[in-house]
């Protein structure tokens, strides 16, 4: 065999195949981008020039570990169809007297100039694009926009490491495929319709059942830690749930259509009922996919753009005041002394005259915390460990002096001995009296005082707000029980909290100034022993959105690749579709079809077929919502407004693309059906 | 009046890029009477291809008249061409062209979903039919589970239910063996006997036998026909051999 003769024919090959070559070299250069971008951005030198690192960058890790694994699925998948396609021409290459050697070395050319101009193209691609992502990226985790320009040749290795091992692996699995190729199996065309599978009923009952536990679960999910531990479980039910019910489903589904004569024997349906049939098991296994892809596209968009656009929120729950000043008896640990709280007040109240800064919204309180499980009416104290069982009855429990409540809310209370006002956050009901080892209270519902902020108390947990009159007393009894009990020390706290009118700047540099006065403030008084807290919620955004943006940014990206992925399955589907109906159509318009029979056969079929994908991820995506609703509280996420906002916007946005992809395929179908003959 | 007239029908094939241009049928003329069963015999390259193609409104002519009726289809449009090519003719193909997602049944019934009809009155047509073509008993079952000679009764059923005026086949028996091409001869002769025109386009002299008339084609011009008359089809066959060997010696000179 002459030496050019090989790399020509793989050449011409690809070159003749185009229609389906194309979008498989588009899928690898994007996928080799798309792998170079996010590589790119995980490093912690850029990551560290936009001014963040440690949780965005676990998170794009996380991402690359995603986008590797699903490139290997995918572009092995897609190779397939190519394949498929490709046996028969090798067939004939075989019987007119190439050996199989040869065909396997215009194979492996073929793969190799795909891979290789694939992966000089993607990188080009990827490294131009990079600069753009990155500042997307640091718009969203709102960090420092940097205009010089990298290349990461780390991420050009393992780019270029990862593509190298895709391709050995598609090329490995090909020569296998050439290896057993039989000649005259290969030019005899498909012509047997699947037959439908002996027990039906039973596959699509069992994926009904399936997707029922599966929702089921999301449903009646109580709190986020199960949610959290059931979420991959639900997600593997569903996904074998979806792909049961699919196949099972669009084969009962034609057997009805072809059993409605009124509905089968008309020229629009005639023609796509009777290939849906034909090919019903294939069918529902490529729409099921595509529903998959697109559910984890909308569940992706709607959760990380809800995380995102709540991220204020989620900062304000965890941080009702922009300033929260905390200090604690290192020493003791018992109790806060009056005296040292004046030292506090006196250099913070100094601090905030000399700045010139009005301090609004001022709470100023004593309080003392327990956490323990609610039973009743009865707080247990056991906090090592909580899990599914236990999430439920995790109760805190604040107590505040009467004093402190009057002072804030402005109101004269009368708090009897062994009573306590109360009121609470994130619980299903106030019960009606509450017992904490040896102490006893009858509780009195009563306003919140709204200045009272709950500070960085953990979020989805049920919090009790408890006014007691004598409120040492009470410490101190608890303090010994629990003490006993868990040989844990409680520890009261000082707490001061207030908001101003400064700019985000200005709070920044107040906030390093508050740390400077209370070590001042420490040295003066000589304590060692005192410990003191100063949160700024201005100084927590950043951290926030490292990571919330980064969640964001990640979500976009994956559902990216995952809606590439989609749209090339629908693409490769009505395109080898397209290729094996081309006689069939080709027959029919000798018989007496027009082209626009044709078309209107083609709009049956999707009005019949493709709209049921994305209707069943919709379906997922509103049982899922439960799920991601409490999934969500885990981030402090308490606006479910927001959630059915973005998750309606996502169904929208994925609802047109589809149909737009829909509409450009379907006529990459009537051009190859319509073209064949005139 | 004829049913089909055919005048001075005119084919030129051209390369893409309009060099080399072939002439396929150069000045072809005959008429079939209705009811008559007419054979088009010739040699591969004659010119018998295209002439069927020209007849079932899958090509244009280059110059000349087809008119059925009376009526020119080739000015047609393509929609209703396609609505004239289901109304009008009924068509067999050697390689049966039929669809493997479709039952028989729904093989047969395809020409008339295509015009709309509903499934009772397709249902009421087909069964004369198909007893009559002795598939009665098939029409459950798909193309690729039963023979040849079923799949081409199978084709002749979509061609009768639409009563065209003509049914035209092309090399019918191309891919049957003997038996059930006696078979499928047989059945276009009751069909012809009950008042169905037919022209055959073949180049098997024993098909061409059972013919009314035969056409010979010869570079792209009739050359010759015989009538069958009333001698039998052994003598026809005999008259068409004759013809053949002087058409190939003729070829020769």
């Amino acid at each position: 065999m002459k030496k050019a003769f090989v790399p020509k024919l793989a050449f011409e090959g690809i070159r003749k195949n185009r229609r389906m070559y194309l979008p498989y070299l588009l899928t690898w250069i994007l996928m080799a981008a798309m792998f170079y971008i996010i590589c790119y951005l995980a490093q912690p030198s850029v990551l560290e020039a936009i001014g963040r690192g440690g949780s965005t960058q676990v998170l794009l890790q996380f991402g690359t570990y995603v986008v590797a694994l699903f490139a290997v699925i995918f572009l092995f998948y897609t190779n397939s169809f190519l394949l498929r396609r490709r046996k028969k021409e090798f067939g004939l290459y075989n019987i007119l007297g190439m050996d199989k050697r040869g065909i396997s070395r215009v194979y492996l050319w073929e793969t190799q100039l795909i891979a290789v101009v694939s992966l000089i193209l993607g990188l080009l691609a990827g490294i131009a694009l990079s600069k753009l992502a990155e500042l997307a990226l640091s718009k969203l985790i709102s960090g420092i926009a940097t205009f010089t320009f990298t290349i990461s040749w780390r991420a050009v290795l393992y780019t270029a490491v990862l593509f190298a091992g895709i391709f050995v692996l598609i090329s490995a699995s090909g020569l296998v495929q050439v290896r057993r190729l039989s000649p005259m199996q290969l030019l005899r065309s498909e012509s047997y319709g699947e037959k439908a599978p002996k027990a039906n009923w039973v596959l699509g009952l069992l994926g009904v059942a399936v997707l029922v536990l599966a929702y089921y679960f999301s449903v009646t999910i109580k709190n986020p830690v199960s949610a959290l531990a059931l979420f991959f479980v639900a997600v593997l039910l569903v996904i074998a749930a979806t792909y049961l019910i699919f196949i099972a489903g669009s084969v009962l589904l034609c057997k009805i259509l072809q059993k409605r004569k009124r509905y089968y024997y008309k020229k629009e349906h005639f023609v796509s009922v009777s290939s849906m049939a034909y090919r019903m098991k294939r069918n529902g296994a490529g729409l099921a996919s595509i529903c998959i892809l697109l559910t984890m596209v909308l569940v992706m968009i709607a959760s990380t753009t809800c995380l995102y656009f709540g991220a204020e929120d989620s900062l304000r729950t965890q941080y009702p005041n922009d300033f929260i000043v905390e200090a604690i008896d290192n020493d003791t640990g018992v109790t806060v002394l009056p005296e040292n709280v004046e030292v506090y007040r006196a250099a913070l109240t100094k601090l905030l005259t000399d700045e010139g800064v009005e301090a609004k919204n001022n709470s100023d309180y004593y309080y003392f915390g327990v956490a323990g499980l609610l039973h009743g009416t009865t707080l247990q104290a056991e906090t090592s460990f909580v899990d599914t069982d236990t999430y439920d009855a995790l109760t805190n429990v604040y107590i505040l002096p009467v004093q402190d409540y009057e002072r804030m809310s402005n109101k004269q209370v009368t708090v009897a001995p062994g009573q306590a006002l109360v009121w609470g956050k994130q619980t299903q009901k106030l019960p009606k009296e509450l017992t904490i080892g040896p102490v006893h209270f009858d509780l009195i519902p009563t306003e919140e005082a709204a200045i009272i902020s709950s500070g960085s108390m953990i979020q989805g947990f049920a919090n009790l707000y408890l006014v007691v009159d004598d409120y040492d007393t009470v410490t101190q009894t608890i303090q010994a029980y629990y003490m006993e009990k868990t040989g844990e020390i409680l520890e009261q706290k000082w707490r001061f909290a207030f908001d101003t009118d400064l700019s985000s700047e200005e709070q920044l540099a107040l906030y390093d100034k508050l740390s400077q006065t209370f070590i001042d403030a420490l040295a003066q008084q000589n304590a060692d022993g005192f410990g003191y807290r100063c949160e700024a919620l201005e100084a927590q955004r950043e951290d926030f959105y490292g990571t919330y943006g980064g969640f964001f940014f990640l979500g976009i990206l994956l559902s990216m690749v995952f809606l590439i992925a989609a749209v090339l399955i629908i693409y490769y589907k009505q395109i080898s579709e397209g290729y094996e109906d081309q006689s069939r159509f080709d027959i029919m318009q000798r018989v007496g079809m027009t082209k626009k029979d044709i078309r209107k056969s083609i709009n049956s079929q999707m009005l019949t077929v493709f709209f049921l994908p994305i209707g069943m991820a919709v379906l997922h995506l509103v049982f899922a919502f439960p799920m991601l609703r409490k999934l969500l509280l885990l981030f402090g996420l308490l606006n479910t407004k927001l959630l059915i906002l973005t998750t309606g916007v996502s169904v929208l946005i994925c609802a047109v693309f589809y149909a737009i992809v829909y509409r450009i395929t379907s006529n990459a179908y009537y051009s190859i059906v319509s073209g064949a003959k005139e | 009046m004829s049913l089909l007239e055919v005048k001075g029908l005119k084919k030129i094939y051209k390369t893409r890029f309009g060099g080399h241009a072939v002439e396929a049928l150069k000045n072809v003329n005959f008429s079939v009477d209705e009811g008559e069963y007419v054979a088009i015999m010739g040699e591969s390259g004659s010119g018998k291809t295209t002439l069927l193609n020209i007849l079932a409104a899958l090509d244009k002519p280059t110059a000349g008249t087809v008119l059925l009726d009376g009526k020119d289809f080739s000015k047609l449009k393509e929609a209703s061409v396609a609505a004239f090519r289901r109304d009008n003719l009924g068509f067999v193909f050697q390689d049966f062209s039929l669809l493997d997602t479709f039952t028989l049944e729904d093989n047969i019934y395809l020409p008339l979903v295509l015009s709309g009809n509903s499934y009772e009155k397709m249902h009421k047509r087909l069964e004369p039919i198909a007893e009559q073509l002795g598939i009665d008993r098939l029409l459950k079952k798909y193309p690729y589970e039963v023979s040849g000679g079923e799949k081409q009764r199978a084709a002749v059923a979509r061609a009768l239910i639409t009563n065209p005026r003509i049914i035209l086949a092309d090399e019918p028996t191309g891919a049957l063996d003997s038996k059930a091409t006696d078979e499928l001869l047989r059945l276009f002769s009751r069909i012809n006997e009950a008042g169905q025109t037919i022209l055959m386009v073949t180049h098997s002299a024993k098909a061409a036998s059972h013919a009314s008339r035969v056409l010979f084609i010869k570079d792209g011009e009739v050359f010759h026909q015989i009538y069958r008359a009333d001698s039998s089809c052994e003598k026809m066959y005999q008259k068409i051999v004759d013809t053949l060997s002087l058409l190939t010696g003729g070829g020769a000179e």
